[in-house]
């Protein structure tokens, strides 16, 4: 079996302008099946921009994004939201409601995947537990900490079993202890199948953890 | 609970004065909606009660038989037009007569049944062809004279009034539509101003729900869900506030109008006018509600 049949993302020739800039410029590369990728680079290096393109937030200008065997900016309206049902990310910024529960808010990612409510709990409560939540069920996000709240995306990301997740910076807002913590938890993860795409630039994790590596400068591969 | 409409009464809960606004607004507009309605249906049953009370008398000659006066009602009767054929007798007018003037009785004791002509009564189905029936009735053999319901004065006052309640009922409708409408189209923009208040303070939350891949029923469920909310609201309290209403007025607006049916005389009847009211208002609020927050949705700018 070839590496392109084993693959699961397919980076050929992707260039990404935002106006001027060049986000990323004639990219390729490709992600194994189960594989836990670092990518690697400083602020505003394209990082952010390649799993964007996977997760089809933005399209490419030139070249191919393909995911699980399809072609990402083919993707029309409707095939999207299913597309994306299949990734989880773990977003920098968190990106949870702060209107909900840390419960609700990884059972609106159930609820968006269309799992009848009667499975909610049972499975909130078993990624939460993973994610070391299991006390924190009924708070608001306001009332966690960063790397619980960092933790909280994780739990929605998982909950939906996902088949890749993509983690933007996960540990940019925590200390060491905590990153360490979190980054045994992508570890046992990834040990279950699941591809990991992860962008970092804490280099102390990238050395700790030795994975493969893509590194990113100015929008073009280095190694 | 279903999770949109748990989100669509927790979006509701955590601004209640925007709530308010809406379910007030549209609570007007179908209580006035409702009046309207009511208000077209007496005009109409008005209208209907002088187009087709007994309003044509042939008077019959003095030597007319028994057999002349079967023929002519039997010819009457074949009519599609007429309807509600009554034989009065020379005794029966007498009787009329002296119940009509019964506040004087010497009046009743000084005529006898011989001066009162026998008559044939019959109302017509609409009144635009009683001009024709008279003129045809007023041919026949058996016929002296031919003339309108003494009560309104003759066949030009009838026609006038009828006239009048018609030009009267179409200005109701049309200003009752009018004044609907434009109640119409503030509650619809009252729901255009909060739904898209709540879709511009759902922003974070709307791109969220997108990068977790839901789709746009998904997103604009809770959004229209909350329409709904308001416009129920307003239906069922704008409509129960009009019932209730009516039901306080009815007897005096029933004892006014005497016999002229403007309201269902029973409870069924009242309930049946009600009942297709509330289903037609709840139509309407379906569309507002609808029509309103997919309108709000769409002015969001779309995001891939």
């Amino acid at each position: 079996m070839s590496e392109e049949e084993t693959g699961i993302i397919h980076f050929k020739n992707v260039t990404k302008k935002f106006g001027s800039l060049v986000a990323l410029g004639d990219v390729s590369f490709d992600i194994k099946k189960g594989e836990f990728l670092f990518i690697t680079g400083p602020s505003g290096a394209g990082k952010t921009t390649i799993l964007k393109l996977i997760l089809g937030e933005v399209v490419p200008d030139s070249g191919e994004v393909i995911i699980d065997g399809a072609k990402v900016a083919n993707l029309n309206s409707k095939d999207l939201p299913k597309y994306r049902q299949k990734i989880g990310t773990i977003f920098q910024d968190f990106k949870v409601l702060p209107e909900r529960t840390i419960a609700e808010n990884v059972a609106v990612a159930l609820a968006v995947i269309g799992l009848p409510q009667v499975e909610w709990n049972s499975r909130v409560e078993h990624v939460l537990k993973l994610a070391g939540l299991n006390r924190a069920t009924n708070l608001f996000p306001s009332q966690l900490s960063g790397g619980e709240l960092q933790r909280v995306s994780l739990a929605r990301a998982l909950s939906v079993n996902p088949k890749i997740l993509l983690a933007d910076e996960p540990t940019g807002n925590l200390d060491w202890e905590t990153s360490d913590k979190l980054m045994e938890l992508f570890e046992k993860i990834n040990k279950e199948g699941k591809t990991i795409v992860m962008a970092t630039h804490n280099l102390e994790i990238v050395k700790k953890y030795k994975k493969r590596i893509i590194n990113i400068i100015g929008g073009k591969l280095t190694k | 609970m279903n999770i949109h409409l748990k989100t669509a009464w927790d979006y509701i809960r955590r601004s209640p004065f925007q709530a308010l606004a809406a379910s007030f607004v549209l609570t007007l507009t179908f209580f006035v909606m409702t009046l309207v309605s009511v208000l077209v249906y007496s005009s109409s049953k008005l209208i209907t009660y002088f187009e087709t009370r007994p309003q044509v008398i042939a008077f019959l000659k003095s030597d007319a038989t028994d057999t002349n006066i079967a023929d002519l009602q039997h010819k009457l009767a074949a009519d599609i037009h007429i309807k509600d054929i009554k034989y009065v007798s020379k005794e029966e007018a007498l009787s009329i007569y002296k119940k009509a003037t019964s506040d004087n009785p010497l009046l009743g004791q000084l005529v006898s049944p011989s001066i009162f002509p026998a008559s044939l009564e019959f109302s017509v189905t609409d009144l635009s062809f009683a001009q024709s029936i008279i003129d045809n009735v007023k041919g026949e053999s058996v016929v002296d004279s031919v003339g309108f319901t003494a009560a309104l004065g003759g066949e030009t006052s009838l026609n006038d009034v009828v006239t009048r309640l018609k030009t009267i009922t179409t200005y109701v409708r049309i200003g009752g539509i009018v004044f609907v409408g434009l109640l119409a189209i503030t509650s619809l923009v009252v729901l255009l101003v909060i739904t898209s208040m709540r879709v511009v303070g759902r922003r974070e939350e709307v791109e969220i729900l997108n990068l977790i891949g839901a789709t746009k029923g998904f997103i604009r469920s809770p959004i229209i869900i909350e329409a709904f909310f308001y416009t129920l609201f307003g239906v069922i309290l704008g409509w129960a506030i009009s019932f209730i209403a009516v039901l306080y007025l009815a007897p005096t607006a029933v004892s006014y109008f005497g016999e002229i049916p403007i309201l269902p005389r029973d409870a069924l009847g009242i309930f049946e006018l009600f009942g297709v009211v509330f289903a037609i208002e709840i139509f309407v609020g379906a569309v507002l509600a609808l029509s309103g927050s997919l309108i709000a949705i769409s002015r969001v700018k779309k995001a891939r």
